[in-house]
């Protein structure tokens, strides 16, 4: 899931000082089960937001509204009443559901509420860890499905520097070597020879660093 | 600041901590009672709602630590007062007013302790201000 962490009301207050009539928009998938952003947390937003407001003296109409998900059309169309009755949306998608609610109604100023973090998992209850950095040519079926891209602090890939400390990371002990985990888990697997494979050193113009990325599934397209 | 309004208190209780037997309201104080099945179901939107409307004082009971029926219910109250807590202070409303109580069944007349202990905590408080 994307993982995304609520700015500081201070921060969101000073974003959409100048409109009177705001939506908060939530999104009820990825940031709802990090506890972000969802019905319940923009419902909380709300309130706190209209009472910072009356504390001011700013008069500020605040309503909201969750959909399913804020980065595809067919779910971003349930909020477009509301969006159209309002100065302003604040977000509380990630920064892609940001983006889409703008691209598809121009003429709405819309804001984030949320900073998002990375793509991660629940490793634990309200424990998120990052575990995909969306490299473009994932090589996790050669590391034991434990991605060294994402989770060695040095993004090694043949194997582990030497520094880590009884399975913690040197950069940071509270991490766990990513190495170590490789080599438990191919070694309870039976695949340590996995490791004989030489990786070359990654071609980064898939990831991120190559520009933005586009991808076209010409089977779905009409 | 002396206390000179009818201060509001809102009060969520877990139904295994207390039992509303008669009115905690009086001449000086409005008491709103929310039941529910465990301290565990409170959580931060409904305890901003509560403020939001009007309330100068929140608090929540919640069974004795390692008493909880369903094990851990009191322990996410708390966790949800202190964040809740947080976002008071942050908006200017005051996490003071929000409070929680360890009450066990047995001793009613603590809740009547507990409202005045917040309404002596009100009187340096004062009442809500995103309530004026």
């Amino acid at each position: 899931m994307i993982v995304g962490q609520q700015k500081p009301i201070e921060e969101i207050k000073k974003m959409v000082k100048p409109y009177k009539k705001l939506l908060i928009l939530g999104c009820g998938t990825c940031v709802k089960t990090c506890f972000a952003g969802g019905e319940d947390e923009t419902a909380a937003l709300a309130s706190a937001l209209r009472m910072t407001f009356k504390i001011d003296g700013q008069s500020v109409e605040i309503s909201q509204q969750t959909v399913e998900r804020q980065c595809e059309n067919e779910f971003i169309q349930e909020a477009a009443k509301k969006i159209g009755d309002n100065e302003a949306v604040l977000s509380m998608a990630c920064g892609a559901g940001v983006q889409a609610i703008a691209r598809r109604f121009p003429k709405s100023p819309v804001y984030p509420a949320l900073n998002t973090t990375f793509l991660g998992v629940q490793e634990s209850q309200g424990v998120f860890t990052e575990e995909c950095l969306g490299c473009g040519n994932c090589g996790l079926g050669v590391f034991g499905a434990i991605c060294p891209v994402t989770r060695c602090s040095k993004k090694l890939l043949n194997g582990p520097c030497g520094g880590s400390q009884k399975g913690k990371c040197e950069v940071n002990p509270e991490t766990e070597c990513a190495w170590q985990l490789i080599i438990d888990r191919l070694t309870a697997l039976g695949q340590l020879n996995n490791l004989r494979t030489y990786i070359p050193p990654k071609n980064w113009k898939t990831s991120h660093s190559g520009g933005p990325r586009k991808l076209v599934r010409e089977d779905h397209i009409l | 600041m002396g206390k000179t309004f009818k201060a509001k208190i809102t009060l969520f209780h877990c139904i295994n901590a207390f039992t509303e037997r008669q009115s905690l309201s009086s001449d000086h104080v409005d008491v709103k009672v929310v039941k529910m099945p465990c301290s565990g179901m409170v959580s931060e939107v409904f305890l901003l709602k509560a403020f939001e409307a009007g309330a100068d004082a929140v608090t929540i009971l919640v069974c004795p630590e390692g008493a909880c029926r369903y094990m851990e219910g009191n322990i996410r109250a708390r966790k949800r007062m202190e964040k809740t807590q947080s976002v008071l202070d942050e908006i200017g409303v005051k996490g003071k007013r929000l409070t929680m109580h360890h009450v066990n069944a047995t001793d009613p007349s603590a809740v009547e302790r507990i409202v005045s202990g917040i309404l002596g905590d009100l009187e340096e408080l004062g009442p809500n201000p995103a309530a004026l």
